[in-house]
């Protein structure tokens, strides 16, 4: 349960939003993958995205950082409306920091050169500073020792935790997380989930696509549930877990076997 | 600079009885060398060391020496060792299908051998001789995975009937060439050839291409 | 039928010079292709419309045609094009084997980029990377891989079709070989060690190409 809020005030609403969706359309074909979306993350929030596949969480969190163009509608970041054209989209992604379900990591690079090649290749860190910084974020997340170790040494977890450590590496303003244990063994599972509860401890902004509803509730601060490309219900995690207003919401979590 | 394409349309017979003789000489390359590669390809997958040895010498070997030279030997000398004539189109299919037939031999090698042993066992549990097992369970496979290396084999062929012409045989690139020296007009004509053999080889590569998307799926295992 | 063999040590030193000129030959041309190829394979991928439909033109025209044919036409074009300069055959076979290996070489270069998974380009332009930035540190030193191997295939095939260039009397090995051969009339011995020659020079080429892919390959 999230400490101290008020009923009704949300986290961070004392502070402008990070990033407002406003009515956002995105087609593929003639499929219609987000159908007027509407939403916004505050400044510290951890906005978690949940629903049935396909609903289209992972479009609307890919569109935040412009790997996905929109057809309709639009993305205010930081107060200015996210373009197209691909130096702007550069300088989005350079302030958000992503995390993917398979981890992404170079295999031609080791931890530590994969944590760096950010600083390094796009703001142009000398390489010194650039490797410092990467050994800190390195002991961060809990991997000191496995700086030198190329990614296919490395477990399903630990190199999700090194990827978390690449995107940190950028200082962005918030985190995107695309279903980020989806593709992991339940073991490892929870060693991630821990680095990102420290970052949200820490006030990083977060948006997280998950399937993890403990997570979730625990440590989610507005909880936006999807389907069939719109926005069914949305609320504090109290609402949606314990005493979801819409039937769907209730049919979802049914379904997930969710039982509170 | 003028062009002029009159002795194109003037011999448009000579030049399309060229194209015909390059289309036949396409198909009897091409399906000796799939028939003979296919055969060897299968021996040294599944054959005895007796018979793989000299198989790899003979698919090596053609892939060590020219098309051209190979044109050129049986067309010249294979008629000296062996004591007959050889007619030109006779000498060109015998090249080509050898010369080719290494590369099908090649690709159905490694088209059978790519396709997981779990299937075979699979197969043999079943209760299936060796023999069916490759007829039916490893070949089918293969066939479908080695699909675009064999349109690609395919449209080599048709490019190499053009190397043909230097043992005179009629195809359409000696009949270009005929047409290109006696008409002094070389740009317009080979210019158009370049057109001519661009249409016969694109829709060859595209349609194994689109056949390969269709049945891709029955391949991976 | 008598044979004599000794006619091939007579002319090796002809013969000798006929295969430094097809190895010149080879080397000068994937000298040219690969720059050459790795432009059109970034043409074709421009954002600019007319770019990359001429490096895709480029790329599917010269895949299909006869490298003979192109050879012809290149040698009559030429001098059309450029009437005050005087090329040399070895030039002339140059530029249209250039051309021809060249679009190969493209086509192996985009084969090899768009093996690498979608998701590691994504992953280094979520980093804030352009374009060029991803290709340069994550896409191109794994396609690295893959495009090796084929690039050597391509150069063995390169080497044998420089014995087409014997058509426009460049003096490559099978020229020199056809031309001794037209001297003395000895036709069994001069095109058997034409083939021979080429057996030697081509064989190990062939064996290094299977090592390669065996060693650095990658296998789906």
């Amino acid at each position: 349960m999230n400490a101290g809020d008020p009923q009704g005030a949300r986290k961070g609403s004392d502070k402008p939003p990070i990033v407002i969706y406003e009515n956002v359309v995105k087609r593929f074909g003639t499929f219609t993958a987000l159908n007027g979306v509407s939403a916004q993350v505050n400044a510290g929030e951890v906005v978690c995205l949940i629903g049935p596949s396909g609903s289209g969480k992972t479009t609307l969190l890919r569109c935040t950082n412009v790997l996905e163009t929109i057809d309709g509608g639009r993305i205010v970041f930081e107060g200015a409306p996210i373009g197209s054209t691909p130096n702007q989209a550069r300088a989005v992604r350079q302030r958000m920091g992503m995390v993917f379900q398979n981890f992404e990591l170079f295999p031609h690079m080791t931890a530590l050169e994969n944590v760096a090649v950010g600083p390094l290749t796009v703001l142009g860190i000398d390489k010194e500073s650039a490797t410092r910084k990467a050994q800190a974020l390195l002991d961060k997340v809990g991997l000191s020792t496995k700086g030198s170790n190329y990614p296919s040494a490395l477990s399903g977890g630990q190199q999700q935790r090194v990827a978390i450590a690449r995107a940190l590496a950028m200082d962005p303003e918030m985190m995107l997380f695309d279903e980020p244990t989806s593709a992991l063994d339940p073991e490892t599972v929870g060693e991630v989930l821990n680095v990102m509860k420290k970052l949200a401890e820490d006030g990083m902004t977060m948006v997280v696509v998950t399937h993890e509803m403990a997570f979730a509730q625990r440590v989610g601060d507005w909880i936006v549930v999807f389907d069939h490309g719109r926005i069914v219900e949305q609320g504090p995690p109290q609402q949606i877990f314990d005493a979801p207003t819409e039937e769907r919401t209730r049919d979802f979590l049914g379904h997930l076997g969710w039982t509170g | 600079m003028e062009f002029d394409f009159s002795p194109l349309l003037m011999n448009w017979r000579f030049l399309g009885n060229g194209v015909i003789v390059t289309i036949l000489l396409s198909i009897v390359s091409a399906v000796g060398a799939t028939m003979l590669g296919g055969t060897i390809g299968l021996a040294r997958a599944y054959g005895p060391r007796w018979v793989t040895v000299p198989l790899a010498f003979y698919v090596d070997t053609m892939r060590a020496i020219p098309v051209l030279v190979v044109l050129i030997w049986t067309y010249f000398a294979f008629p000296l060792v062996a004591g007959i004539t050889l007619p030109h189109f006779a000498a060109a299919s015998l090249a080509l299908i050898l010369h080719i037939a290494a590369y099908v031999s090649e690709i159905v090698r490694s088209g059978v051998g790519s396709v997981r042993p779990g299937q075979t066992r699979a197969g043999l549990a079943l209760g299936m001789s060796k023999a069916q097992v490759v007829r039916k369970i490893v070949l089918p496979q293969a066939i479908v995975r080695v699909l675009p290396a064999y349109g690609s084999i395919l449209s080599i062929t048709i490019k190499d009937t053009a190397i043909a012409t230097v043992i005179a045989v009629p195809e359409f690139m000696h009949q270009s060439e005929t047409i290109a020296s006696q008409s002094l007009r070389p740009m317009e004509v080979f210019t158009t050839a370049m057109v001519i053999y661009f249409l016969l080889l694109f829709p060859v590569t595209r349609g194994v291409d689109r056949i390969y998307r269709r049945v891709a799926h029955l391949g991976r295992s | 039928m008598n044979y004599d063999w000794s006619v091939i040590w007579d002319f090796r030193s002809e013969l000798a010079s006929g295969v430094w000129t097809t190895i010149q030959l080879t080397f000068a041309t994937m000298a040219v292709a690969i720059p050459g190829g790795l432009t059109i394979m970034l043409l074709r991928q421009s954002r600019f419309r007319l770019l990359s439909w001429f490096g895709t033109f480029f790329t599917e025209f010269f895949r299909n045609l006869p490298l003979i044919l192109v050879i012809y036409w290149v040698f009559y074009i030429l001098p059309t094009l450029m009437p005050n300069v005087d090329f040399p055959p070895f030039a002339t076979g140059l530029v249209a084997l250039a051309l021809g290996v060249s679009a190969y070489n493209a086509e192996t270069f985009r084969a090899g980029v768009n093996s690498i998974r979608k998701g590691q380009t994504e992953a280094a332009m979520a980093l804030g990377m352009s374009r060029w930035q991803v290709m340069r540190k994550v896409v191109l030193p794994q396609a690295f891989r893959r495009i090796l191997p084929m690039l050597a295939s391509t150069w063995v095939s390169l080497f044998k079709d420089t014995s087409l260039v014997s058509v426009i009397a460049v003096a490559d090995l099978t020229y020199t070989a056809l031309e001794i051969r037209a001297k003395n009339y000895r036709i069994l011995e001069m095109l058997t060690a034409m083939a021979v020659i080429y057996w030697c020079l081509g064989y190990p080429q062939a064996k290094f190409v299977d090592w390669m892919y065996r060693k650095i390959g990658v296998t789906e």
